[in-house]
């Protein structure tokens, strides 16, 4: 969060009294959070804005039933990774995943670690992250999730399980369904050639 | 560790060292759009219905209780006095247990 002075128990009292500048400065405080989670699960052809815009009106629709449990950022992260997982939900699921689907630097990225050759140059680290964008999204929306908090975000099984709401043994199965199912994707690549 | 994890590990720690994507400062407008919409929001429409039916609840309660000490005596008298009544019930005039 950018302004570590900002007061935001005293702006969320006057959000609830409907004042308009405290509505405005809190979406401009919160929007930096909401911005992270939507960049890092945003389903296909939505648009990014339009998705945080989603968010923040749950938010100021729900406001009344915050009880100041958890921090106000924690509840606003639930909401948000909630209404990314029900986007990746309504989103079809894409074609059998294909070579030809790669682009170069993404194809090459594979190929150093299909064939364990070498480790990924350091300039390759964005074709590498697009390709993992690519390989989890082949998944179940809720066990690409996981695997995007559990692996890429580096969060614990508990942190997972406070932002989803799901237990920590869904978690834990989903993150190994999800793995079974890349294990197959690469083993399926590898049998492929490359064209 | 087997040969997918260690192929998955690989690829995702170079993964993680992709910059951050930087620009996330709220587009023009965005906030002021954002903050117009929350206040054309009803009023939290649940919260008002809540309260009404936790009172519903309460004065039903107080009913039912004043309901049933008004009749005690009632139903007491009537169970024990429906044979020493005369009454007329059909059963136990045809098996004529009176």
């Amino acid at each position: 969060m950018a302004d570590e002075s900002f007061d935001l128990l005293g702006c969320l009292e006057r959000v609830r009294q409907r004042d308009q500048l405290a509505a405005r400065q809190l979406v401009e405080h919160l929007y930096p959070l909401v911005s992270r989670i939507v960049r890092s699960h945003l389903p296909r052809r939505v648009a990014e804005e339009d998705l945080a815009q989603d968010i923040f009106l749950k938010m100021f629709t729900r406001l009344e039933q915050y009880q100041g449990n958890v921090p106000f950022p924690h509840w606003v992260s639930r909401i948000a990774v909630t209404t990314c997982i029900d986007q990746l939900r309504a989103q079809k699921r894409r074609p059998e995943f294909r070579w030809a689907d790669l682009s170069e630097n993404e194809a090459e990225v594979l190929d150093n670690i299909l064939t364990d050759e070498r480790d990924v140059a350091p300039g390759q680290a964005l074709a590498a992250r697009e390709l993992v964008q690519k390989l989890m999204a082949q998944l179940k929306p809720d066990d690409r999730m996981v695997i995007q908090l559990l692996d890429l975000e580096q969060k614990t099984i508990a942190e997972i399980s406070g932002l989803t709401g799901w237990n920590q043994t869904l978690v834990k199965v989903r993150a190994f369904r999800a793995r079974r199912k890349l294990q197959k994707l690469f083993q399926e690549l590898q049998s492929k050639e490359r064209s | 560790m087997n040969r997918f994890d260690r192929q998955w590990q690989k690829l995702i720690v170079a993964a993680r060292q992709a910059p951050a994507e930087t620009g996330a400062t709220v587009p023009y407008g965005f906030a002021t759009r954002l903050a117009a919409q929350a206040a054309a929001l009803p009023a939290t429409p649940w919260l008002p219905l809540e309260r009404f039916a936790w009172r519903g609840l309460l004065v039903a309660a107080v009913c039912g209780i004043s309901a049933i000490a008004f009749n005690y005596s009632v139903f007491t008298t009537e169970q024990t006095d429906i044979y020493a009544t005369g009454t007329t019930d059909v059963v136990v005039d045809l098996l004529d247990i009176s």
